[in-house]
């Protein structure tokens, strides 16, 4: 065998060595409970109740409607960001009105506009009739 | 998880089943109208491809006619399709094909890669998808879509969801709203199950394509290699059918360069016209092979007039290259004018990108070394180059094709990068693993190819497939 033929046949086996997934060969015969638990709601630990309220909301709203929400995290890389795209999320067909923007932008004239104010871990002393109350949150609608 | 009850996780687990199922049936007289002579794995992976490319094609034109989405519109769309592609297929004469067709046996390496596949199907459908960027994009637009019964354009031409990149083609997430179409109701719970079918559908293809090209062994243990570069570790994301659609382009398309054989450049030229479906990475790597090709093709042009004396040569070579790819760019252009005519907003492009390219130039090296610290499974991108240098130089000249396309969408991505409007630490941190691991695939494969004929040189390696060597 030569040197060459025998780097050849050793970069042959590396490339295969560092391409195969070994943890993806294993995962047949793992736990599965463990991973379950860290990646349903991966991006949830913080406000873990977050996504029940979400659905809640949801149910609770109709389509076209326009809903702000209101977090303990009010700035944008705070949690502001993860509540309004997960807003986005499970309030589809609604119009999610933000009232903080990347920058820590504030749109208070967002939160004027919206017909119905998706609070979640805090209270707003603002005049307006609760719709719904769980998972953390309460759903308002302004008075106007 | 939200508000599912067993039936209702039931029921979304029929759903996806039947969805995957549904879109192997569309695209098998698709796949055979491109390829008459396709059998086995080679069927069964272009089918799933095709189905998926297919029924994003029907959506988008069900909703181009504002017709609106139902099990049933969809349905009478798919059969239409499938009746006219079973007519094409009859239609088409089986030529001769250029080289004898190549019937896969199976090898013991399939089964590690099979529970590669099944390890990663445990792995996407541990939860309902959790990846950021799948309910901020991808699932968010398919949910608002499917909601509206189409396209919902006022939700992508609105300023407050720029951040869901309204500008990306749909691929992906039509074929997150047929699942949801077929269950009646939207459920994030088994869709990972999708991203399983694509890589199972590249993986198949690359069996396929390596036992042509070495023996049932080494295409095993090859394919079995690669089994872990075909998956995405980010479901939900597009990145799982950029890598089926554009690595089954790359590797048809070098296929056709080497055998001129039609269907392999049919096939090539559609899934990279899905590709550029995907994302917009798929576009450019559509642009990478464009441009790869013109140089290849001048360069074997080139080569031909030399010896036959004809000036010509080149020029009519390219030419009549670029046409074989044109289905690639009717299949990407419906998206491109649609989202032109909208003005839907592209972020890189946002500003004035070419100031802010301007302005990073002249820290390109400092960002080239991030780039390189930052490199998602860099020993793999070392034993690459290594065995590129260890191969043969006939062989070399022969990948050359692999080599540009790989180099020339580096060089897309890193010109991505020094115009990004975002902050480019976090944008290159946030992206960049994606990026090569979208790549990695194509190059990995010729070059162990390149190596495993190389270490069986003695044995007349190419078209070995029918060598009993075990």
């Amino acid at each position: 065998m030569t040197v060459r033929r025998a780097l050849t046949a050793l970069c042959f086996t590396a490339i295969l060595a560092f391409a195969v997934e070994p943890r993806l060969l294993q995962m047949p015969f793992t736990d599965r409970g463990p991973l379950v638990r860290m990646y349903d709601g991966y991006y949830d630990r913080q406000w873990p109740t977050y996504r029940a309220f979400l659905a809640g909301v949801r149910a609770h709203t109709k389509p076209g409607d326009t809903v702000t929400v209101i977090v303990p995290a009010m700035g944008w890389d705070d949690g502001y960001s993860y509540a309004y795209y997960r807003a986005s999320y499970y309030l589809t067909g609604r119009v999610v009105l933000p009232v903080v923007g990347p920058e820590n932008v504030r749109y208070l004239q967002n939160f004027r506009a919206a017909r119905y104010v998706a609070e979640f871990g805090v209270r707003l002393p603002v005049p307006a009739d609760v719709i719904w109350q769980g998972d953390g949150g309460t759903l308002l609608r302004l008075r106007r | 998880m939200i508000g599912t009850t067993a039936a209702s996780d039931a029921r979304a687990l029929s759903a996806i089943l039947v969805a995957i199922l549904s879109l192997v049936v569309l695209g098998i007289p698709i796949a055979l109208s491109v390829d008459r002579k396709s059998r086995g794995a080679l069927l069964t992976g272009t089918a799933f491809l095709y189905g998926s490319g297919a029924i994003f094609l029907e959506l988008l034109a069900l909703s181009v006619l504002n017709v609106r989405w139902t099990l049933v519109s969809v349905t009478i769309a798919a059969l239409l399709v499938s009746s006219a592609s079973a007519a094409v297929a009859r239609l088409r004469v089986p030529v001769q094909p250029t080289r004898p067709p190549v019937i896969v046996r199976p090898h013991l390496f399939d089964a590690a890669t099979l529970l590669t596949i099944a390890g990663y199907a445990v792995y996407a459908t541990l939860a309902p998808l959790w990846e950021w960027d799948f309910w901020a994009i991808w699932g968010l637009k398919a949910r608002v879509f499917l909601d509206a019964g189409g396209i919902d354009w006022r939700f992508l031409g609105s300023p407050l969801n720029t951040f869901a990149h309204v500008d990306y083609p749909q691929l992906v997430s039509f074929n997150f709203d047929l699942v949801a179409l077929i269950g009646g109701e939207w459920s994030d719970r088994w869709l990972g199950l999708l991203f399983v079918a694509w890589s199972l559908a590249i993986v198949l293809i690359v069996r396929a394509l390596a036992a042509r090209e070495t023996t049932p062994f080494l295409g095993a243990l090859i394919t079995f290699g690669l089994s872990g570069l075909a998956v995405s570790r980010y479901v939900g994301l597009a990145e799982g059918a950029l890598i089926a659609f554009g690595s089954a382009g790359v590797l048809f398309v070098r296929s056709a360069l080497d055998d001129d054989d039609p269907a392999s450049w049919r096939h090539g030229a559609l899934m990279l016209g899905f590709a550029a479906n995907c994302k917009n990475e798929g576009l450019a790597l559509l642009a990478a092979v464009t441009m790869a090709l013109v140089a290849e093709s001048w360069w074997r042009g080139l080569v031909r007039a030399r010896s036959e004396g004809d000036s010509g040569k080149p020029i009519r070579r390219v030419f009549t290259t670029l046409l074989r790819l044109a289905p690639a760019y009717i299949l990407a252009i419906p998206w491109l004018l649609l989202r032109a005519t909208h003005a839907l907003p592209t972020d890189i492009a946002g500003g004035s990108a070419a100031s802010r390219l301007m302005a990073r130039l002249p820290y390109a090296h400092q960002i080239l070394g991030f780039l390189m610290a930052k490199l998602y499974q860099p020993w793999l991108w070392v034993a690459v180059l290594v065995g590129i240098l260890l191969a043969p130089s006939v062989a070399r000249r022969r990948e050359r094709f692999v080599f540009f396309v790989t180099g020339i969408q580096f060089f897309f991505y890193v010109g991505a990068y020094l115009s990004t409007p975002h902050n480019l630490r976090w944008h290159v941190l946030s992206s960049w693993p994606r990026l090569t691991g979208q790549i990695a695939l194509p190059i990995a494969f010729v070059v162990l190819v390149m190596l495993a004929n190389s270490l069986q040189a003695s044995q007349d390696a190419p078209h070995a497939e029918a060598r009993p060597d075990e």
